[in-house]
């Protein structure tokens, strides 16, 4: 893994913002902070465990539109979100929609601080993930196109005789194909093949 | 001298012929009866000059009773000179003398070339009718026949005159009397009439006067009003029946009694003092028309009354008439529609006030964010500088930019609390000199995080060096941050453009100051004015009582609030406050 943990600030308010980031300093944490959105689309984020300290109000696009947009964006950062007034519906769409908090502002410091130490672990965890998740992809993008239609068949529990009626050819051809996917994927047994189709299915950071 | 008869033979015949005239004369008044005296003068000259061959007869009538004098004369045939009868009298008035008794029984004079014997003879015993002159040129004239008819005749003349003058003096009398009695009647006739049209115009007088009495006396004794009349001593001389509804008095049981009793008390000297000075000096000290006054009834009661007065002399006393108005009701009216005012603008005030809690409760999520964001970085600050001082990681300048920055936002999250405070609370309506720029500026701020949430661009174009204006400061504000709450909500559905919103101060044309906010919102379609109606919204959860209210507001202060259409987009609400003079902020 590269980097230390960046915590990213978007808050409109000066004060609000360079406070958090005297707060998350005295932890050791590194800060960046941003005074919208926008404005934290447009840096490139890092190659390190990042979480995201989200006033909900924010002008123009609002803290949930933007935890949409990034999630649009395929920019699976860990969102705390930080709210003025802080309305129970409001809170649980944005946990629903992967927020790891939802404090109303004024907090208890190690509150905010907890929550982004848990931010940054599932970030980091993430990290881990798409990181395997890229290796099983490599490996199953290796196989041939009648490989990877054997083995999706395979997991979805059919035997190698239905598999060859439904593709038109000998069983023992599919057997041949199975083998050498298991091979290519580095599968030991079948559950672990469906363990890892299993794993490429899923989306990257969605864990729960 | 008689001539003597020449024979018996011829004297018979002549005595005959005598008779035969005298009888001819006494018939002659048959002849005669009712005629004139000109009538029997001329049958007279006639019979006596066929009967007795005279030359010349004549009759001169003397003048009677207006009736001119008759002079008459004829003459025999053979005569061939005629004279005028006038001529022949002055002839023999010179002959006669003038008076008849001393005429002699027969004159022989010269008439012309001729000798003519010539008789007078008088008419009536005085010769007072006139006189018959007969005259002859023969020498035996007159003989004794002739002399005895002559005078016959005259008399018969004289009786017939008589009659004939007495009944034309009966006559002209009768007539006399007749035209008398005809003038009389006449006279009466027309004294009748002027005095029947007399009659009949004190008649007519009197209906008029009687109906006209009758119409004011109608009209008095139907008034609603008391009609109360008084001498010179402040008497009562007359009341209408009004008088007992009004005051509880019959009007016969008031009269004679000073007018004061229909007064209180306490204003009767007053009154005594200023009617004793008005008769002395014609000064009133009270406006005659409509003074609205106290009065007392007969039980004492008091109630508001409006009195007029009329003045009219009448044989030289002086008389005054009151009218009064019992005003008792329209006074209850009056102070019942004051209560109500003071009413509706206790509720006024309540509902501006509730609107303003709206306005607030609309803006309580920004409110609370603006005081949460000092909080929060007080905090946030106070709970680093702690675990600073924990770990002794004690660096003077970090915790010193710390403190700073809590005393800041400390301060900050003050200010806001007090401007809610001053907004929100319930305060009567307390006008001062403000200058409006400095309000908009206020007003700004605390709709800043909306402005700022919605990407709103606030563009103010203030006039400096306006005049102040007269306002409750919170009231305005209130009105102010309506205004650009709306701008703010109707700009919301706006993507394709910049959300604009304008706030402009300056002068009118009619030296008012005017504040118009302006948006490129949605603008309003057809409710350009319905949107100043109660209750009118176009909000999901509006109340629809903001511009009501906010209009009413600027109308309290003397001004007025109106929308139109902005251009190309939105709407502008603009509102005048009267300039106040001479105190520049």
């Amino acid at each position: 893994m590269t980097g230390a943990p960046v915590v990213f600030v978007v808050d409109d308010d000066p004060s609000v913002r360079s406070s958090l980031k005297f707060l998350l300093s005295t932890v050791g944490l590194h800060v960046e902070s941003f005074a919208s959105a926008d404005t934290f689309l447009h840096n490139n984020p890092p190659d390190a465990p990042s979480c995201l300290v989200l006033d909900v109000r924010l002008p123009g696009l609002s803290g949930l539109d933007f935890q949409r947009e990034l999630a649009a964006r395929k920019i699976y950062i860990p969102i705390v979100f930080l709210t003025g007034h802080g309305d129970i519906p409001m809170s649980v769409r944005a946990i629903k929609a992967g927020a790891v908090e939802f404090l109303t502002k004024p907090f208890r410091d190690q509150d905010l601080l907890d929550a982004v130490r848990i931010a940054l672990e599932r970030d980091r965890a993430r990290r881990e993930q798409d990181k395997d998740a890229m290796i099983l992809q490599r490996r199953f993008d290796s196989l041939t196109s009648r490989e990877q239609e054997v083995i999706s068949m395979v997991v979805s529990g059919m035997l190698n005789k239905q598999i060859a009626d439904q593709l038109g050819t000998a069983e023992s051809t599919v057997k041949v194909q199975r083998s050498r996917a298991m091979e290519k994927m580095q599968a030991e047994s079948l559950v672990d093949l469906i363990r890892m189709i299993e794993k490429l299915k899923s989306p990257s950071g969605n864990t729960r | 001298m008689d001539e003597q008869p020449r024979n018996l033979t011829e004297e018979i015949t002549h005595l005959q012929r005598c008779v035969n005239d005298l009888v001819s004369a006494l018939a002659l008044p048959a002849m005669w009866s009712g005629g004139e005296p000109s009538q029997i003068v001329h049958t007279l000259l006639d019979a006596l000059l066929r009967m007795l061959q005279l030359d010349l007869v004549y009759v001169r009538l003397t003048e009677t009773g207006g009736q001119a004098p008759i002079e008459m004369v004829r003459f025999a045939q053979s005569q061939k000179h005629i004279a005028r009868p006038h001529e022949i009298g002055d002839v023999l008035k010179q002959w006669l003398g003038t008076a008849p008794q001393e005429w002699p029984p027969l004159i022989r004079n010269r008439l012309e070339d001729r000798d003519i014997s010539i008789v007078p003879l008088g008419l009536g015993l005085q010769g007072e009718i006139g006189v018959l002159v007969a005259g002859s040129e023969r020498g035996d004239f007159p003989r004794q026949t002739e002399e005895l008819i002559l005078s016959v005749a005259a008399n018969q003349a004289s009786i017939g005159l008589q009659e004939a003058r007495l009944r034309s003096e009966q006559k002209r009398v009768a007539s006399e009397l007749d035209q008398r009695v005809a003038q009389r009647t006449t006279e009466l006739a027309a004294a009748n009439e002027e005095l029947r049209k007399e009659i009949a115009d004190r008649k007519h007088a009197e209906e008029d006067l009687r109906s006209s009495e009758e119409k004011h006396r109608v009209i008095i004794e139907a008034a609603h009003d008391a009609v109360v009349t008084m001498d010179e001593r402040g008497a009562i001389l007359l009341a209408n029946p009004a008088t007992r509804r009004i005051f509880g008095y019959d009007p016969t049981e008031i009269v004679g009694k000073p007018m004061t009793v229909l007064m209180p008390e306490v204003m009767r000297k007053a009154h005594e003092n200023g009617f004793k000075r008005y008769l002395a000096t014609g000064k009133r000290h009270l406006n005659w028309q409509g003074v609205e006054v106290t009065a007392q009834r007969k039980d004492g009661q008091e109630f508001p009354v409006e009195v007029s007065f009329g003045e009219l002399t009448s044989d030289g006393h002086k008389m005054f008439t009151g009218f009064i108005r019992d005003i008792s009701e329209r006074k209850q009216a009056e102070d019942q529609l004051r209560a109500s005012e003071r009413n509706l603008q206790t509720t006024q005030a309540e509902l501006a006030r509730v609107s303003r809690l709206t306005t607030m409760g609309e803006l309580a999520a920004s409110i609370a964010h603006e005081v949460n964001q000092p909080l929060t970085a007080v905090i946030n600050n106070a709970s680093a500088c702690l675990r600073l001082l924990a770990n002794r990681n004690l660096e003077p300048e970090v915790l010193r930019h710390a403190l700073e920055g809590i005393v800041a936002d400390g301060t900050r999250a003050s200010t806001v609390l007090a401007r809610i405070r001053a907004f929100i609370k319930k305060e009567p309506a307390e006008k001062g000199a403000l200058d409006i720029n400095e309000v908009i500026q206020e007003v700004l701020v605390l709709a800043g995080r909306e402005l700022y949430e919605n990407q709103v661009l606030p563009d103010h174009q203030l006039k400096t060096d306006l005049p102040s204006v007269m306002a409750d400061r919170v009231q305005l504000q209130q009105v102010l941050l309506n205004l650009i709450m709306n701008g703010i909500e109707a700009m919301a559905p706006v993507t394709d453009r910049p959300r604009l919103l304008g706030v402009q101060s300056r002068i009118d044309e009619s030296g008012d100051v005017l504040v118009a906010v302006s948006d490129s919102g949605t603008g309003f379609g057809f409710e350009l004015d319905r949107v100043f109606h109660p209750f009118f919204t176009t909000k999901a959860n509006g109340m629809g009582m903001g511009l009501s209210i906010s209009r009413s507001l600027v109308e309290n202060h003397g001004g007025r609030l109106w929308a139109a259409p902005n251009s190309p987009h939105g709407a502008v609400f603009s509102f005048t406050l009267p300039a106040s003079v001479g105190s520049p902020s």
